[in-house]
C-alpha cells in the first residue's frame, strides 16, 4: 500500500466516519440526560434526508434547507420526547429498548407510505468536482460533512460546559433527584437532550444524502453509530467524535486489507469484541454491572 | 399428568388435524406458519420472558435452522426428520457460544451483543453467496420421508402440528422443572440467585442455547413448509416480530406465547384490505401493548376468569410460571 493510497483511504475513512459520529454522538446526548438509549436514531436520520429532498425541491437556497432541516429535528423530537418516552422514562430498559426500536419501524413505515422504496438523489452545496491538493483528491462535500461534524462536536461540548441548560443536563444525568430538588426543571431538560439528539440527527441526514443517496435503508446508519458510540463509551462527547472517526477508519482500510466480501463484518466482529473486553468503552467509565 | 390435563390438548390437536384435512393447501398453509411461530415464540420467551435475557437475534436462530436444515438436505440428501433436529441442534450450540459473552452482559449491552451477532448472521448469509444463495435466497428441496417417498402438503402440516404441541408440551415441562425455576429466578434478582448457590452464568447459557434451539426447530420447519429462504425474512424486523409475538401474548408464560403468536399470525391475513398500512399497524400494537398491557393477553383472559368465577385464588404471574 502506498503512501498516497493509505491516505486517500485515510480521508475516505474520516470523511464517512464524520457521519458516524453525528450518529452516536445523537445517540449519547439523551443517554446521558435521561438513560434512554434511542434505537431510533438510525431512521431519524433518514428522516431528515427526506426532509431535506422536500426543502431543496421547493428551490429554497441551501443554507435555508439546512436551518428548516435543523427546525424539523428540534420541533420532531420535542413531539417524540412529549408523546411517547415521556410515559415510559421510567420503565424497564426492555420496554424502552423495544419502545424506541418500534418508534424508529413507524418512522420508516410512514416514509415508505409517503415516498416508497425508490431512491432519490440530493446535490452537496459544493458540486462534487474533487479538490486536488499535494496529489490528492478531496471530495468537497466530504469537507463539509468532516467540519459539520467537529463544529457540531465543539458546540455540544460548549454547551455542557458552559450554558445553563447544559450544566443542568450534565446535573440531571448525574442524579435526577438531586438535580429537580435544586430546582432544575428535569422535563425540560429531558426535552432539549431529544430535541438536539433529532437535530443532529436529522442533519446527519442532511450531509450523508449527497454521498450515499436517498434510500429507506439510510438507517442502517444507525449500526456503525452504535459502534462508534460504544467504542467511544456512550457518555463521552469527544469519545462519539473519535468513535466515529475510528470506525469510517476501520471500515475503509478493512475494504482493502481483508476484501471488500468481509468489509461489512469487521465492525460487527469488533463490536461483539469490544462487548465481551471492555463493554465501557475506550472512553467511558465503567457503568456496566456484573452480575 | 392425568387425562383432565391431556384431554384439552388432544381435542384441539385433532381438531387443527382435521380442519387441515378439510379446508385448502392456503389456509393450511397459513396455520402452518402460525404453529411455527408459535415454536419460535415460546422459544424467545424463555429466553426473555423468564430468564429477563433480551434478544433482538432470536430470528438469526431461525436463519440457521432454516439454512442449516435446508443445505443438510440439499447437499447430503438427508430427509428432513434427520436434517431439521440437526440444524436445530447445530442451533442450539451457537446459542450457547453465544450465551457465552453474554452471560456477562445486560440489559442495553445484551441488545447490543444480539444486534451486532444479528447482523454477523445476516452479512455472512449474504456473503457466502456460493452456499447460502446470498441475497437472491435459496430453494428448499421438496420434503422426503426417505430417498424417493415424498410427503405431501397435508403430511407436512402434520408433521409441523405434531412438533407444536411437543413444543408447547415441553416448555411447559422446562418451566416446571429445576431449569425452568432457575430461569425465573435469575430475572427476578440475579444476585439471589447466586446466593442461593445457582449459578446465573450457567442458566444464561442454558437460556440461550433452549431458546436458539426452539428458534432452530422453527426455522427448519419453516424452510420446509415456505419452500423457499432468502436473508430478508431473518432479519431485525423479524425479531421484532417475535418479542411483538411474547409482548402481545404474556412475557414468561407458556400460554402467552401460544396466545401472541396466534393472534399476530392471523393479522396480515385480517388487514390485507389495508395491507400498505399494515407495518404500522403492527408497530402500533407493539408499542400500544408495551404501554398500556405490558403483561399482554394472558392477564386479560385471567382478569375475564376472575369475573366469571370470583372466587377463584388469585395468582400472580410469578406464581403461575410454575
Amino acid at each position: 500500500m502506498t503512501v498516497t493510497l493509505a491516505l486517500q483511504l485515510a480521508i475516505a475513512g474520516i470523511s464517512v466516519g464524520s457521519i458516524y459520529a453525528l450518529v452516536a454522538l445523537a445517540i449519547v446526548i439523551p443517554f446521558k440526560a435521561s438513560g434512554v438509549f434511542n434505537f431510533a436514531q438510525g431512521e431519524i436520520v433518514t428522516f431528515g434526508a427526506y426532509a431535506a429532498l422536500i426543502l431543496t425541491q421547493l428551490a429554497l437556497p441551501y443554507p435555508v434547507v439546512f436551518v428548516g432541516v435543523l427546525l424539523i429535528g428540534v420541533v420532531g423530537g420535542m413531539l417524540i420526547e412529549r408523546t411517547l418516552i415521556r410515559p415510559i422514562v421510567k420503565a424497564p430498559e426492555f420496554t424502552l429498548i423495544i419502545a424506541t426500536f418500534a418508534i424508529g419501524l413507524l418512522i420508516k413505515g410512514a416514509l415508505a407510505l409517503r415516498f416508497g422504496d425508490s431512491p432519490a438523489s440530493l446535490d452537496g452545496p459544493f458540486g462534487t468536482d474533487p479538490l486536488l491538493f499535494a496529489g490528492l483528491r478531496f471530495n468537497p462535500t466530504a469537507i463539509w460533512i468532516f467540519a459539520c461534524t467537529l463544529l457540531v462536536t465543539f458546540a455540544v461540548l460548549a454547551f455542557f460546559r458552559y450554558t445553563r441548560l447544559g450544566k443542568a443536563m450534565r446535573a440531571v444525568s448525574i442524579s435526577p433527584e438531586a438535580a429537580r430538588l435544586m430546582g432544575i426543571k428535569v422535563e425540560t431538560v429531558y426535552r432539549w437532550s431529544w430535541a438536539i439528539s433529532t437535530a443532529i440527527g436529522t442533519v446527519a441526514g442532511l450531509l450523508v444524502a449527497p454521498l450515499i443517496g436517498i434510500n429507506p435503508e439510510i438507517g442502517q446508519l444507525i449500526l456503525r453509530g452504535l459502534l462508534a458510540a460504544v467504542i467511544g463509551g456512550f457518555t463521552s462527547i469527544p469519545g462519539a467524535l473519535i468513535g466515529g472517526l475510528a470506525v469510517g477508519l476501520i471500515e475503509t482500510f478493512a475494504g482493502v486489507i481483508v476484501g471488500s466480501t468481509f468489509k461489512n463484518l469487521v465492525p460487527f466482529l469488533l463490536l461483539m469484541l469490544l462487548l465481551v473486553v471492555r463493554p465501557q468503552g475506550l472512553f467511558g467509565v465503567a457503568a456496566i454491572k456484573r452480575v | 399428568m392425568s387425562l383432565r390435563d391431556v384431554l384439552p390438548g388432544m381435542v384441539v390437536i385433532a381438531a387443527l388435524a382435521i380442519f387441515g384435512a378439510m379446508v385448502g393447501s392456503y389456509p393450511a398453509y397459513l396455520v402452518s406458519l402460525a404453529m411455527i411461530n408459535i415454536i419460535a415464540a415460546l422459544g424467545l420467551n424463555l429466553l426473555t420472558g423468564n430468564s429477563g435475557q433480551i434478544s433482538l437475534c432470536h430470528s438469526s436462530f431461525m436463519a440457521i435452522g432454516a439454512y442449516g436444515a435446508t443445505l443438510f438436505t440439499a447437499r447430503y440428501g438427508l430427509p428432513f426428520w434427520i436434517s431439521i433436529p440437526l440444524a436445530a441442534a447445530i442451533s442450539a450450540l451457537i446459542g450457547a457460544a453465544l450465551g457465552f459473552p453474554a452471560r456477562r452482559l445486560t440489559g442495553l449491552y445484551l441488545a447490543l451483543a444480539t444486534l451486532g451477532f444479528l447482523q454477523i448472521v445476516q452479512l455472512g448469509i449474504e456473503e457466502f453467496a456460493d452456499i447460502t444463495g446470498g441475497v437472491r435466497g435459496m430453494k428448499v428441496p421438496k420434503p422426503e420421508l426417505l430417498t424417493g417417498l415424498r410427503v405431501s402438503e397435508y403430511g407436512i402440516y402434520l408433521v409441523v402440528l405434531g412438533v407444536c404441541a411437543l413444543a408447547i408440551w415441553t416448555a411447559r415441562n422446562i418451566l416446571r422443572s429445576r431449569i425452568g425455576r432457575e430461569l425465573n429466578a435469575i430475572r427476578l434478582s440475579p444476585h439471589a440467585a447466586q446466593a442461593l448457590g445457582i449459578s446465573v452464568a450457567r442458566v444464561k447459557l442454558t437460556a440461550f442455547a433452549l431458546s436458539a434451539a426452539f428458534a432452530g426447530v422453527a426455522g427448519g420447519l419453516m424452510a420446509v413448509v415456505v419452500g423457499f429462504i432468502d436473508p430478508v425474512e431473518f432479519g431485525v424486523s423479524a425479531s421484532l416480530r417475535q418479542i411483538t409475538f411474547i409482548v402481545v401474548g404474556g412475557m414468561g408464560s407458556v400460554a402467552g406465547s401460544v396466545i401472541g403468536a396466534s393472534v399476530l399470525s392471523a393479522l396480515p391475513e385480517v388487514l390485507r384490505p389495508v395491507k400498505e398500512y399494515s407495518d404500522i399497524i403492527y408497530t402500533l400494537i407493539l408499542l400500544g401493548f408495551l404501554l398500556f398491557v405490558p403483561r399482554g393477553l394472558v392477564t386479560v383472559w385471567d382478569r375475564l376468569v376472575v369475573l366469571v368465577r370470583p372466587a377463584a385464588p388469585a395468582i400472580g404471574p410469578e406464581e403461575r410460571a410454575r
